[in-house]
């Protein structure tokens, strides 16, 4: 190889590197900036979704006050009647409830993203695995302001994925169904509010 | 000379343990002034005659082993949450343990409704998990259907403030351990308990979910049982492993306990009557940081 040819290899050569160190450094860059917005509106997000959880409480509680206290009994009919008063009283004071209310777009996102984190991880098969078998009927009928069947199991939620969404008032509840995700009111099984296609599928 | 009296007893003593540990069939409750003495069932609800048989078998056995309260590993009514279901799967099966004063401590299993802790005769005082203490043991009934950081903080404090003085038992749904081929173990679960466990000296750990009778070998000095065939069944399911000490899937079980001091005497009894499993557990107090038990 001449000494021109060299010089002109090398600086070729030279011209390559910096221009891959400058993409590696703008990717590098924007794969920075991307998690932090993500971040940012997840956060957002499960903010306003504890907000209306909130919201839904003080209508929850207000309703429950009217009615007789429910303690424990020996008589099953007398939890049935509550349950059932409860859930008639709440759909009456929410008439117009629909999904999406509480779990809104931005939520909808923030869960999605906090469950795909907890079950595409390095131990999502025990995740799964303690989720899945005995799971309710993924094609069972599911409304805000219906009621979660009681001939239906509960699906275990994981650990993992539970200390991922933001915790909730023991008045409330989490349930899954599928992919979906519900909030559940827990004495009356009514369902709150729900949000379709948030757990990754299952692989 | 009394040395080796003393040394022969000993010797007799660990030869007598080790049988009773293996199920031989002279096994016998000590029946000990002031014992703790209870019964164990999970997956039971059904209200079917299956469920009819083991209550049935159950009040047999109390007659030789008078069990003062029972504990419910969950899946208590699988049927619904009307009042007759209750009924069906419950007062019903159990009537006669019921009229003689026998109590339930229950735990949920995933086919409950969350109102049955609203349930007397549950003993739930409308909690989904709670503890009581009988004796010398510390009971600590769990909700493993939700286990959110609120339960396991809960926990926490409920274990350590227990001290290390009493017996420590936990019982809850999804087993840790389980060779079972249906839902194996629960290992997400076991991430989040085991360390509780260990740090804080849990001796027994009791399971459902699984429709079989397993008793692991000791992991981490905690031994875990699984008793989920007390109405449901499935027969065969068992997968022996290297962790199973005892299984049996053929019929339904339940399971008894006597609690003498250090000691724990359990026997497992099969539908028809059958002693499928006993043995005695000898619980040596550990420190806080955890410690080994010894059969």
């Amino acid at each position: 190889m001449s000494t021109k040819r060299w010089i002109r290899c090398r600086g070729v050569s030279g011209l390559v590197a910096l221009s891959l160190c400058v993409v590696a450094t703008r990717m590098l860059a924007g794969q920075g900036a991307a998690p932090s917005t993500e971040q940012a509106g997840d956060a957002a997000g499960f903010k306003d979704f504890s907000v209306r959880v909130q919201a839904y409480l003080k209508l929850q509680k207000t309703v429950e006050s009217k009615l007789p206290a429910l303690k424990p009994t020996d008589l099953p009919e007398m939890i049935t009647a509550h349950q059932q008063a409860l859930a008639r009283k709440i759909r009456e004071a929410r008439p117009h409830a629909k999904a999406g209310d509480i779990f809104t777009s931005a939520a909808r996102e923030a869960f999605r993203h906090a469950s795909r984190a907890a079950l595409e991880g390095p131990n999502s098969a025990n995740s799964r695995a303690y989720m899945q078998p005995d799971a309710p009927n993924p094609g069972m009928r599911l409304t805000v302001n219906g009621i979660y069947p009681d001939t239906e199991p509960i699906t275990a939620l994981s650990p993992v994925l539970l200390a991922a969404f933001p915790p909730l008032p023991v008045e409330v509840a989490y349930r899954i169904v599928g992919r979906t995700l519900l909030l559940i009111d827990v004495k009356s099984r009514m369902v709150v509010d729900v949000a379709r296609r948030i757990l990754p599928p299952a692989s | 000379m009394r040395r080796r009296g003393v040394l022969l007893l000993i010797l007799a003593a660990v030869v007598t343990l080790g049988l009773s540990v293996s199920g031989a069939a002279d096994f016998a409750f000590p029946l000990q002034a002031n014992s703790i003495r209870l019964a164990a069932i999970g997956d039971m609800g059904t209200g079917d005659q299956f469920q009819i048989d083991v209550g049935q078998q159950m009040v047999k056995s109390r007659a030789v082993f008078p069990f003062e309260f029972v504990i419910t590993l969950g899946d208590n009514i699988y049927t619904g949450s009307q009042p007759s279901d209750f009924e069906k799967a419950f007062t019903m099966p159990y009537k006669l343990l019921l009229d003689a004063g026998v109590q339930f401590y229950a735990t949920l299993g995933n086919h409950d409704t969350t109102n049955e802790r609203f349930y007397k005769p549950f003993n739930m005082n409308g909690a989904n998990y709670y503890t009581f203490k009988k004796g010398n043991v510390r009971f600590f009934a769990l909700d493993s259907t939700y286990m959110d950081r609120k339960q396991t903080a809960w926990l926490e404090t409920q274990l350590r403030d227990a001290g290390n003085g009493d017996w420590k038992i936990c019982y809850f749904h999804h087993a840790l351990y389980s060779s079972g081929r249906f839902h194996g173990p629960a290992k997400d679960l076991r991430k989040v308990l085991e360390p509780l466990f260990v740090k804080y000296g849990v001796d027994v750990v009791f399971a459902g979910h699984e429709h079989v009778y397993e008793r692991v070998r000791p992991q981490q000095g905690i031994y875990y049982f699984t008793e989920g065939a007390s109405g449901q069944l499935r027969a065969g399911n068992l997968k022996p492993s290297a962790i199973t000490a005892k299984g049996f899937d053929t019929d339904r079980s339940f399971m008894m306990i006597e609690i003498a001091g250090d000691e724990m005497y359990f026997q497992t009894t099969s539908r028809t009557g059958v002693a499928v499993d006993s043995g005695v557990i000898r619980r040596t107090i550990r420190p806080a940081s955890g410690g080994v038990a010894h059969e």
